[in-house]
């Protein structure tokens, strides 16, 4: 491993978690964050940093956010790194597949192994929200707020927006 | 916009340049829920796509790992042009946004020393975690009449928050398992 820099070694390893994403990139947080946690790269607080700041900014942000860490690892190129192992694998599968969907469409196994893949998926989603609330976790502030947040969005009228804002403006005058 | 679409005849092959600004549009829009406007976009605006043929893309998209709306972009460009479109309705995707929101948080985390931006973004991702953990409890939801669903989804969250074992290992034994459960045990809905 030590062959190698740690952009690519970054990069080598979001390459095969994004094929394996089935159910969106927050699927693999667990993962990125055991293995930047276990090279030092990147601090419990940033790891929740560049999370809160992927979350704010529109666009691609679990692309972003693999982006900010390999600008940590390894500069502007590690960044575009990240960002290309990010998306490319799975791109290539989608149009791969666009192509092949006639073919595979009405086939029963492809009902059956998405019905098969949702329960883990959605177990995953829930991991990746757990891992972040602990990396993000200074006490019990904060924990409220994650329980807050959790409430208020499966109530499901406020707008996700107004959660993040609240969450940022408690933080920013509680002092966590 | 309107300029494009006047001087483009109807049913004439997508100009680039609007493939590339419509999903720029999606990307920016799509804050917290990009397949919302792209359904917009490409059903409702510019009639790309029917409402079933979208949908069944979209069913596609879910079997497929990688975020679904960048598989989205990919689909509606291959079908209007190709793999050049593709990768125009990628590029319109991704690289504005991911080039501002890189150097804007880059900024934002230079500065994350200070007292009161360290607080806001420790009260901002405790929020986030919050929104992701009921994302997944929301989806859920329709499965929790199913034992072996949500046994599946309790040894994919343990596996990875308590073994600590590589993703591709968790899925690797759990998909089969799974997999072979839904094909033998059940037919029920």
């Amino acid at each position: 491993m030590n062959i190698f820099s740690p952009s690519i070694v970054l990069a080598a390893h979001l390459a095969v978690l994004s094929s394996i994403s089935f159910g969106g990139f927050p699927t693999v947080l667990p993962d990125v964050h055991n293995l930047t946690a276990a090279n030092g790269w990147v601090t419990d607080r940033e790891f929740a940093n560049f999370f809160a700041v992927s979350q704010v900014v529109p666009g691609p942000n679990m692309i972003l956010m693999m982006s900010f860490i390999g600008l940590k690892v390894g500069g502007i190129a590690g960044a575009i790194a990240s960002a290309l192992a990010t998306f490319a694998p799975p791109c290539a599968m989608y149009f791969a597949s666009y192509t092949l969907w006639d073919w595979f469409r009405d086939r029963p196994w492809q009902r059956i192994v998405r019905r098969a893949l949702a329960p883990l998926t959605i177990g995953l989603v829930i991991a990746g929200g757990y891992v972040m609330a602990r990396a993000a976790d200074t006490g019990w502030p904060s924990v409220a707020i994650t329980a807050a947040a959790v409430a208020l969005m499966l109530r499901g009228r406020t707008n996700p927006l107004w959660i993040l804002i609240a969450g940022g403006t408690l933080g920013g005058l509680g002092g966590l | 916009m309107s300029q494009t679409a006047a001087t483009r005849n109807p049913g004439d092959r997508a100009a680039l340049t609007t493939l590339f600004v419509a999903f720029l549009k999606v990307s920016i829009c799509g804050f917290g829920g990009g397949l919302v406007w792209a359904r917009r976009i490409v059903v409702e605006q510019t009639q790309w796509m029917s409402e079933q043929q979208f949908a069944e893309t979209l069913t596609l998209c879910q079997l497929m790992p990688g975020p679904n709306v960048v598989g989205i972009a990919v689909c509606v460009g291959a079908k209007l042009r190709g793999a050049i479109g593709a990768i125009t309705a990628l590029a319109g995707f991704i690289l504005l946004p991911w080039t501002v929101g890189l150097s804007l948080g880059a900024l934002v985390l230079q500065y994350a020393q200070l007292a009161v931006l360290q607080n806001i973004l420790h009260g901002l991702s405790a929020a986030a975690a919050g929104l992701l953990i009921a994302t997944g409890i929301r989806l859920l939801l329709p499965h929790r009449a199913r034992p072996v669903a949500l046994l599946f989804a309790t040894l994919a969250f343990a596996g990875m928050v308590f073994t600590k074992l590589p993703l591709l290992v968790v899925l690797l034994t759990l998909a089969p398992i799974s997999i072979a459960a839904t094909a033998f045990g059940g037919v029920r809905a």
